[in-house]
């Protein structure tokens, strides 16, 4: 079974003190959703349920650092589409089918969103383009019926849900699917002997424009100060009286 | 001379920090006030890579040169705060990986270094004894040969690593009239017949590395353990103690950065007297005085790291780099307290406690006596 | 020709209260908005949603329908979308929602704005506010297409009156032979609480790491949300952690509220966690180190070991 990973390079969300202004050379990370991906491949991998493992990223070379992160988690191959521009989730979804309707994967998984922009679209939106089933904010995949089918279980507002879906699907992860691996320092090794692809839209014969533009980012108006109070009782008054909560 | 990092190196020493940085770092307080070992981190590092840098990678290392190891220790030193922890590694791979891959047999290499690399064995040596301290080779532990055995007798103290070792290089002698060439190495392993490890000493810095007292009433010890040929312990352990001093004080170059970049925004931020205090001639003189001494150890660290990568023994420059490093980390301990006044003695700031972890850098590996007595007769 | 569709949400036995705020967007956009709800055996949850001044109210009603799988959903939105010839089909963010309508939105071959907050219309042309980063930053975003997807954070549009006159409601017809076939659902955990939606109650009490154990956490988090007739949530940690289910997870990747009153028990306030409670109108914070951040953002902050000061508070409000 080949397993194709779509990953997104992102700010450190752990580099949050001034997150959105530019500080000086911000760090980049794999989407830590992403992450659960790959290391959710891996394991299928590990478990002797797939042979190959392909990661997908798009954009320009600045992001190869995460690719070869990627890489030394143990992925095999890499891809990078080269694009400079800012996408948008649909741009991303009609690039990213190209890239499946040359690699045929058996199974795609992917974060559910990405934690910087937070729209949680693409995977759906690439389920739709591509015709397929789709198990979204998923918390277990278990490979069914000789890996025809998969059952996932999702993590819903009403709680758990299980789906069973024919495959080849869409899966998205949710944060407890498991928890990734530090990739070691001869994984890091290892992946600079892997091959990374470069393509272009051009070469996937897709040319797609975001139709999302985004005209400014501001931080949100802050929480006016409160203040301490010294005793369960103080407080109990104070959400009578003042706040009137109570 | 080229100065720069390669990129692979520079990626190396990255994902080292980051690694460090993220899973290293908990606990501390709590682990340095009980004596508590972070066996978990320990595993992380080795699946990490840590232990096995310098190792060959037939045997499971990374077989990285000696100046991206040091590097990357002094990066884990920068990034870790938990010195104990990174003492007891050192201590692993000088005293224990270090004697083992220079004079091991090939059984002996490949039983124990994939373990000793991947974190799931742990290493020590024992060398020094309750009469024997810096005068090591006037040790008293005998061995005698009986059959295709050794048996050990005597007691060893100052054992790091020893309450949680798997792998103890002992070194005994078979013949106390030969001297140093009487000397032996032993490869002891966890729960042998006749040895004791006792109570565990409790120390005034480095409390999250285990250390105690190793008894041996008649430790039978197979011959395929031997190390290396008998009568070559002391040499053994002169080769392994070269490698030591050059290296073992490379995170103490990361610690004594990360106390200089806190002094640095803590003279920043703290205003006293209407001003930030960076501007008092008295605090920004002790900032300059660290500042030279973090440059001028990690250049010595440095330095005797590329001649040790270029084969040179590296004799004399390992004491001098020993010497001044541990030197340079209580100076930048105390001066760094110092800066932050009171809060500086407060144990929630951990800047005490880095200070009672640099002292034992005079002590171990050669106390800095020892290390000038070494530098005065090679230039003597 | 409906302008707006609004999807309406539902657990099978009634509306669920956060999807129809979704309605005050549509008439903050303007023209006919209509209200869509898909399922089995949809009748009562029809005739609830009659009166909230939408041109109609279109049921979806087939067996074929009663889970929501996305794929049959995203197809039967698509064919409302297509007959109304609606510009706009919205919903209020939610795990079915982001489900759902990223995939009608390509189907539909239009983009999607996710957690809209605020729109403004400017010159003729929209542009909407969005949380990004966690919520740290607020995005303002315009589409280039005039059809559009939406889900929009359902705290921060008010609840729609419900004092229009009743309109009709329409049975939607639809092919369900060609409806796709590869999803199938397979269960879903039931739990009976006696206490309000997490996304609906005034009082929410939201429980951390701290609280140590599942028992300590439904004891101390459960008994005080009891007390105060509210809902209980939890951090990512403490779900992480086994001491509440997942669907209790309010932050960035959980559910977003704003009740009228929270108190956060054991809590630090990682940016991800107050992600989803900033606009609460009240926020207290009880937590034994004087510097977590959330005390920046808490009306009230208490300092104190939560294990003394949370059983005193379930007290003092029991003994009224």
């Amino acid at each position: 079974m080949k397993i194709l990973v779509p990953f997104k390079s992102v700010p450190d969300p752990n580099d949050a003190t001034v997150a959105g202004a530019a500080t000086s050379a911000p760090k980049s990370v794999i989407n830590p959703f992403d992450e659960i991906a790959i290391e959710e491949a891996l394991r299928i991998r590990e478990r002797g349920d797939a042979a190959e493992i392909v990661g997908v990223t798009i954009g320009p070379s600045a992001v190869d650092e995460q690719i070869r992160a990627a890489l030394a988690m143990g992925i095999d191959r890499a891809i990078r589409i080269d694009d400079s521009r800012v996408l948008d989730p649909y741009a991303v979804a009609r690039i990213l089918r190209a890239l499946i309707e040359k690699e045929v994967p058996h199974v795609v998984i992917m974060g559910k969103q990405a934690v910087d922009d937070d729209s949680n679209q693409v995977g759906q939106m690439l389920a739709a383009l591509l015709r397929w089933p789709q198990a979204t904010f998923v918390s277990k995949i278990e490979f069914l019926e000789n890996k025809t089918r998969a059952r996932c279980t999702r993590e819903t507002d009403g709680g758990l849900e299980v789906v069973a879906i024919e495959l080849p699907a869409i899966i998205t992860t949710d944060l407890r699917l498991n928890e990734p691996r530090y990739a070691s320092l001869a994984g890091l090794m290892r992946a600079r002997r892997k091959p990374i692809e470069i393509l272009t839209c051009d070469e996937l014969k897709v040319a797609v424009r975001p139709l999302t533009t985004v005209l400014s980012i501001a931080r949100p108006p802050k929480r006016a100060a409160g203040t301490r109070v010294d005793s369960v009782e103080e407080l109990i008054a104070k959400l009578r009286q003042e706040a009137k909560v109570l | 001379m080229d100065f720069a990092w390669s990129d692979q190196q520079r990626e190396l020493l990255d994902a080292v920090g980051r690694f460090a940085s993220q899973q290293l770092n908990y606990n501390m307080i709590e682990n340095d006030r009980d004596g508590v070992f972070n066996h978990d981190a320990w595993k992380k590092c080795g699946a990490f890579g840590i232990q096995g840098l310098l190792v060959p990678a037939d045997y499971g290392g990374l077989g990285m040169n000696p100046l991206t190891t040091v590097a990357a220790l002094e990066r884990i030193g920068y990034a870790c705060r938990d010195n104990g922890l990174l003492f007891s590694i050192n201590a692993h791979m000088w005293t224990a990986i270090t004697p083992l891959v220079s004079s091991g047999s090939e059984a002996q290499k490949k039983k124990y270094l994939p373990g000793l690399c991947d974190g799931t064995l742990i290493g020590g040596n024992a060398m020094s004894e309750p009469n024997s301290g810096s005068d090591a080779f006037s040790l008293a532990t005998t061995a005698v040969k009986k059959g295709s055995k050794y048996i050990l007798n005597g007691s060893k103290i100052f054992v790091t690593n020893g309450p949680v070792a798997d792998l103890l290089v002992v070194f005994a002698t078979l013949d106390k009239a030969r001297g140093p060439n009487g000397i032996s190495a032993f490869l002891v392993e966890k729960g042998s017949r006749g040895m004791n490890v006792a109570r565990k000493l409790e120390k005034m810095g480095l409390r999250t590395s285990p250390m105690a007292e190793v008894f041996f009433e008649n430790c039978e010890v197979p011959e395929e353990n031997l190390l290396g040929k008998e009568g070559t312990g002391a040499s053994q352990f002169t080769w392994a103690m070269t490698w030591e001093r050059g290296c073992i004080l490379a995170s103490a170059v990361g610690s004594m950065q990360r106390s200089l970049e806190t002094s640095v925004r803590y003279a920043k931020e703290r205003k006293q007297f209407g001003q930030p205090i960076g501007k008092f001639q008295l605090v920004a003189s002790k900032i300059v005085d660290m500042k030279l001494r973090v440059e001028s150890a990690r250049h010595m660290l440095y330095h005797c790291a590329w001649l040790r990568g270029q084969g040179k023994s590296a004799y004399l420059e390992a004491a001098m780099t020993k010497l001044h490093i541990s030197d340079c980390w209580v100076k930048c301990c105390e001066d760094a307290i110092q800066i932050h006044g009171g809060y500086g003695y407060m144990v929630e700031y951990e800047l005490e406690r880095e200070l009672r972890d640099a002292i034992g850098s005079r002590l171990y590996s050669g106390t800095s006596e020892m290390q000038r007595n070494i530098i005065a007769s090679l230039l003597l | 020709m409906v302008e707006t569709l609004v999807l309406i949400e539902h657990d099978r036995q009634c509306v669920k209260r956060a999807s129809l705020h979704g309605i005050t967007l549509a008439r903050q956009l303007g023209g006919e908005y209509a209200l869509l709800v898909l399922g089995q055996g949809l009748d009562e949850i029809a005739a609830s949603l009659v009166s909230y001044g939408a041109f109609a109210v279109i049921v979806a009603d087939d067996p074929a329908l009663t889970e929501p799988l996305a794929d049959r959903y995203a197809a039967v939105i698509v064919e409302a979308a297509r007959k109304y010839d609606s510009r706009t089909v919205l919903g209020t963010s939610s795990t079915f929602s982001k489900d759902v309508l990223p995939r009608a939105a390509a189907l539909l071959d239009v983009p999607m704005v996710t957690d809209v907050l605020a729109i403004e219309e400017k010159n003729g042309s929209t542009s909407y506010r969005r949380p990004v980063n966690a919520g740290s930053m607020l995005a303002t975003v315009k589409l280039e297409s005039d059809r559009r997807v939406l889900t929009a954070r359902a705290t921060a549009f008010e609840a729609p009156a419900a004092d229009g006159a009743a309109c009709p409601i329409e049975r939607f017809e639809f092919d369900v032979a060609s409806l796709p076939n590869g999803m199938e659902f397979i269960s879903r955990e039931q739990r009976i609480s006696g206490r309000p939606d997490l996304t609906e109650a005034a009082a929410v009490v939201c429980g951390g790491r701290p609280l140590k154990d599942k028992d300590t956490f439904e004891r101390l988090v459960g008994g005080l949300a009891d007390a105060l007739g509210g809902a209980v949530g939890a951090t990512r940690a403490a779900v992480d952690a086994a001491m509440a289910p997942n669907d209790y997870q309010v932050g960035q990747t959980g559910k977003v509220i704003a009740p009228q009153l929270y108190i956060g028990i054991g809590i630090s306030g990682a940016i991800q966690h107050l992600a989803g409670i900033k606009d609460s109108r009240v926020i207290v914070a009880i937590n034994k180190d004087p510097d977590a951040p959330i005390f920046q953002v808490a009306t009230y902050g208490l300092v104190g070991d939560l294990h003394q000061i949370v059983p005193q508070f379930i007290d003092a409000l029991r003994r009224g």
